[in-house]
C-alpha cells in the first residue's frame, strides 16, 4: 500500500529491504495471534447471529483471549444489526486490544451457485461488499479486510460450479480452469482497487483455499495487498513460504489452519494432539515472519481455526444434533497422521477445533462455559517465548 | 526389551569367552552361522507371496564365513497374488508387535550384511532394519536402496546414524517382487550383524540426476515408485503394470480400468505411486528430486474423452510430508499417446514420497473408464 509519510496508513504492510514483509499497525510491526471467531452457542445451527447474542460472548471470550495473547479474530461476515457489529469490534477493541480481520463470503454460498461471470451478480456483491467497508472502516479495531474464503475450489466444478457461455464453449477442462481463475480474480482485483479507493487505512486479503490458483491471481490481482490462505496439511505447511514467493510474490496470513481435538481413532478426546500440531504450525509461522534468517520472510501471523468448539457443523442440516457433541468425521487428512488410522481414514473432527472447548452443564455470564484446551496453555506460552527450534524430525 | 549392555556383558562373564566388553559392543549379530550362539533374531517374519518362498538356513554352499550360510529361492510366481515377499528377522519368532521382546541397540550406527546371486543380477528391492508396527512396535524404520547382487560375496550397509534403535525387533529384513526378479531370484544372506562406527555420519539423501524415472517397463530397475496406493473406491480400479496394449515405448505400459461402480462408496477412485510401497508418510523414505523441473508422462484413453481430475506429484502428507506438490488438471484423454507435463519450476522436491497420482471420478466418468500411462519421469 502506498502512502506518504505524513498520510501513513493506520494498517500497511512494509517491504523491507531484504524483501521481507512487515504488517505495520500504529507505526509498530505487528504479528497476527490470532483465532477465527464464531461463537456459536450449544444448540445454535450456522444462521445464529451471534453478533446480536444479548449476553455479549466477544467480553467473555475477549478477556481470555487477552490472557492467552490473541490479539486478532477473524469473522467470516457482519452481523444483520450494524449497531451489534460495531459494538463487538469496539469492545474487543477496546477493553482487550483484539482487532478484528472482517470478512465478506464474496456470494460463494448464494444459491444456487455463484455467478461471478455475471454482470449483475457481480454488481450485487459489490455493493455488498462496499457497504461493509463503509459501515466498519472508521472503527479502530478493524484491521484488514477478507475477500472470499475458499471461493477457489470452485474453478474446477469441486465445490459450487458455475460457468457462463464462453466457458461452456470451451472443451479442455484445464483452459475451462483458467477461464474460471481469471474471471474470478479480476472480480476480486476490482474489488480491491475500490476498497483502497474508499478506505486507505487496511490491507485487503485475498482469501484462497490452499496455495491452489494463485498462478491466475498472480496475473489479475495485483491490487490485493496479501494472500490469506486456508491450509490444513498436518504439523507443518511443507514448502508454502517459498512457492507463494515464487508464484505470487505477496505476504502470506493463515486465514485458517488448526487441528481437531478428537482422536477418531481411539473416539476420544485427545487434547495433546491438537496442542501438538498448533504449536508445531506456529513454530513455522514464526519462522516465516520478517527479518528471520533462516524462513521465507514472507509470513505476516495466523488466525488459527478456532476459539471455540461449534456442535452444529457434523450434521449442519440437523437441528437436533445442535445439542450433542458428535464425534463423527466427514473428511480424511493424512496430514493429521496420529489418528488416520480412523475408518476410512475419516479423522477430521469438525466440532472439536475449539482452542476453548464449552460445557453444557455449566453456565456463566449467559454463555456456555468456557473451557480452555490444552492447546489455549500451549500456545500462550510459545507466543511469550516463541522457540523456532523445531523438535520434530525430518 | 533387553538391553544391549547388559546382555553382552552377562554374556562375557556366563560363558568366560575371552573378548574385551568393550570389542563385544561394537556389534550385535542377526545372523553368523547356523548354531552361533550370536544369533539374536530369527528369520520368521515371512510376508507378502509366502509361497514363492523357500530358505535354508544352514547352506553350506560357499558361505562367507564360517560353515553355513541363508540360501533364499524365491519363485516369483505369485501364489498369494501379493506380486512381492520378504523376510523379517524377528525376536522371539513370529512377532509382529504382539509381544514385548527385540533389543535395545542403541550405540549401533549400522548394520552390515554380506549377500550373492546364484547367477548374478538377482534384485532385493530393498533391505529393512526395524518398522514392524504392533502394540510393541519398533522405534524406528531404516532401509537400504535397491539392492542387485554379483555372483561374489558384497557387503551392504543401512546407516542407522541418527536412527532410535532403544526397540528393535524386526533386526534385520529383505523384499523384493516379482516384477524386478520375473524368472524368480536365488541368493545368499550370510554375517548380518550391528556395528558401531564412529566415524560413520548420517545419511543425508543425495540430490538424484535427471532424468529420475517412475515407469519405464514393468521390469525396469529404473522405476523408483511404486503404484501402491490405492484410494476412495478402490475396488473400481484394476491395475495392470505390464500391459502389452500399444505401449508409447518398450515392452509395457500401465492400464488402468476405473469402474465408477462406487465400491466403498466415495465415487472417486485413484492412485499414488510411493517409495516406499504403500508409503503414506508413515515412514522416511522417497528421493531428492532437487534437480527436477518438470515432471512428463504419456496418456491416452481407450475410447477418448476419459477425463482425469488431477495427475499429481508429491502431496503426501503424514509424519514424514512431501516437501512440495504440484499438479495439472482435469484432462481429457485422447485416444493417441500424449505427452503432459507438470511444471516443477519454483518448487521444493528435496524429499519426495509420493511421486506420482492420478484420480478420477464416477460424475466425469459415469461409465468408467479405461486409460493407459507410460514413460513417467522427473526430468
Amino acid at each position: 500500500m502506498g502512502a506518504s509519510k505524513a498520510n501513513k496508513p493506520a494498517v500497511l504492510i512494509k517491504k523491507l529491504k531484504n524483501n521481507h514483509y512487515q504488517l505495520i499497525v500504529n507505526n509498530k510491526p505487528y504479528v497476527i495471534k490470532g483465532v477465527c471467531y464464531n461463537p456459536v452457542p450449544i444448540g445454535q445451527g450456522h444462521d445464529y447471529d451471534w453478533w446480536a447474542d444479548p449476553y455479549k460472548p466477544w467480553l467473555v471470550d475477549g478477556k481470555l483471549m487477552q490472557e492467552m495473547g490473541v490479539n486478532t479474530i477473524r469473522v467470516y461476515k457482519d452481523g444483520t444489526d450494524g449497531e451489534s457489529v460495531k459494538q463487538a469490534i469496539g469492545d474487543l477493541y477496546k477493553l482487550y486490544g483484539i482487532r478484528t480481520v472482517m470478512g465478506h463470503w464474496l456470494g460463494f454460498w448464494h444459491y444456487p451457485c455463484p455467478l461471478y461471470a455475471d454482470v449483475d451478480f457481480q454488481d450485487t456483491i459489490r455493493q455488498e461488499v462496499l457497504n461493509m467497508v463503509k459501515a466498519y472502516k472508521d472503527e479502530p479495531g478493524i484491521l484488514m479486510w477478507v475477500l472470499g474464503n475458499e471461493n477457489n475450489y470452485s474453478f474446477n466444478g469441486a465445490v459450487n460450479s458455475w460457468s457462463c457461455p464462453r466457458i461452456d464453449e470451451e472443451q479442455d477442462p484445464i483452459k475451462r480452469v483458467a477461464m474460471r481463475a481469471e474471471i474470478y480474480y479480476s472480480f476480486v482485483n476490482s474489488l480491491a482497487k475500490e476498497i483502497h479507493a474508499i478506505d486507505p487505512n487496511h490491507p485487503v486479503v485475498l482469501g484462497n483455499g490452499e496455495a491452489k490458483y494463485l498462478e491466475y491471481a498472480a496475473l489479475v490481482c495485483p491490487d490485493i495487498d496479501a494472500i490469506g490462505c486456508i491450509i490444513y496439511r498436518g504439523r507443518n505447511f511443507a514448502n508454502l513460504f517459498n512457492g507463494i514467493r515464487f508464484t505470487f510474490d505477496k505476504p502470506v496470513i493463515f486465514t485458517e489452519f488448526g487441528a481437531d481435538s478428537y482422536d477418531a481413532f481411539k473416539d476420544k478426546e485427545d487434547q495433546n494432539m491438537q496442542a501438538f500440531f498448533l504449536e508445531s504450525q506456529w513454530r513455522e509461522i514464526y519462522q516465516n515472519l520478517a527479518n528471520n534468517k533462516e524462513g521465507a520472510g514472507n509470513c505476516l501471523g495466523g488466525l488459527s481455526f478456532e476459539w471455540t468448539d461449534e456442535w452444529w457443523k457434523n450434521k449442519e442440516y440437523d437441528p437436533d444434533s445442535f445439542k450433542v457433541h458428535d464425534t463423527g468425521s466427514n473428511w480424511s487428512n493424512p496430514g493429521f497422521y496420529m489418528d488416520n488410522q480412523a475408518k476410512d481414514g475419516k479423522n477430521m473432527n469438525e466440532e472439536w477445533f475449539g482452542i476453548v472447548a464449552l460445557s453444557d452443564t455449566e453456565i456463566e455470564s449467559g454463555l456456555n462455559k468456557r473451557i480452555p484446551r490444552k492447546a489455549y496453555y500451549i500456545i500462550r506460552d510459545f507466543w511469550k517465548n516463541p522457540l523456532l527450534k523445531s523438535k520434530k524430525k525430518k | 526389551m533387553k538391553k544391549l549392555m547388559v546382555l553382552t556383558l552377562c554374556m562375557v562373564f556366563a560363558c568366560g569367552i575371552a573378548f574385551a566388553a568393550e570389542d563385544a559392543v561394537k556389534s550385535f549379530g542377526v545372523y553368523a552361522d547356523k548354531r552361533s550362539s550370536d544369533n539374536h533374531y530369527i528369520p520368521s517374519g515371512w510376508m507378502g507371496d509366502v509361497g514363492d518362498i523357500k530358505s535354508n538356513d544352514d547352506s553350506a554352499d560357499n558361505p562367507h564365513s564360517g560353515s553355513t550360510c541363508i540360501q533364499f529361492v524365491y519363485s516369483g510366481k505369485r501364489l498369494q497374488n501379493q506380486g512381492w515377499a520378504g523376510v523379517y528377522w524377528q525376536n522371539p519368532a513370529n512377532n509382529w508387535g504382539s509381544k514385548k521382546g527385540g533389543f535395545d541397540l542403541t550405540g549401533m550406527s549400522k548394520l552390515t550384511f554380506w549377500a550373492r546371486g546364484a547367477k548374478g543380477g538377482e534384485i532385493i528391492q530393498k533391505a529393512i532394519v526395524g518398522g514392524i508396527k504392533g502394540t510393541y512396535p519398533d522405534s524406528s524404520v531404516s532401509e537400504s536402496s535397491q539392492i542387485e547382487l554379483t555372483t561374489d560375496w558384497k557387503q551392504y550397509t543401512v546407516n542407522l546414524v541418527g536412527k532410535d534403535l532403544s526397540y528393535i525387533n524386526g533386526g534385520f529384513g529383505w523384499i523384493t517382487n516379482a516384477d524386478l526378479n520375473p524368472n524368480g531370484a536365488t541368493f545368499y544372506l550370510d554375517d548380518i550383524k550391528y556395528e558401531m562406527d564412529p566415524s560413520l555420519k548420517p545419511e543425508s539423501k543425495k540430490q538424484e540426476a535427471m532424468p529420475f524415472p517412475i515407469y519405464e517397463n514393468r521390469s525396469s530397475r529404473n522405476n523408483h515408485y511404486i503404484c501402491s496406493g490405492w484410494m476412495g473406491d478402490y475396488g473400481d480400479l484394476k491395475l495392470d503394470i505390464g500391459s502389452t496394449e500399444d505401449p508409447y515405448l518398450g515392452e509395457t505400459c500401465i492400464k488402468i480400468t476405473y469402474s465408477g461402480k462406487g465400491t466403498q462408496g466415495a465415487r472417486w477412485a485413484g492412485m499414488y505411486w510411493q517409495n516406499p510401497p504403500n508409503n503414506w508418510g508413515s515412514v522416511d523414505g522417497g528421493f531428492d528430486l532437487s534437480k527436477a523441473t518438470k515432471l512428463t508422462f504419456w496418456a491416452k484413453g481407450a475410447k477418448a474423452g476419459e477425463r482425469i481430475e488431477e495427475f499429481k506429484v508429491g502431496g503426501l502428507m503424514g509424519e514424514y510430508s512431501d516437501s512440495d506438490t504440484a499438479s495439472i488438471g482435469p484432462v481429457i484423454l485422447n485416444k493417441e499417446w500424449t505427452q503432459y507435463t507438470i511444471d516443477l519450476k519454483g518448487k521444493d522436491m528435496s524429499y519426495i514420497i509420493g511421486g506420482f497420482a492420478c484420480t478420477t471420478n464416477v460424475d466425469v466418468n459415469p461409465e468408467g473408464a479405461v486409460f493407459y500411462l507410460d514413460e513417467i519421469k522427473f526430468e
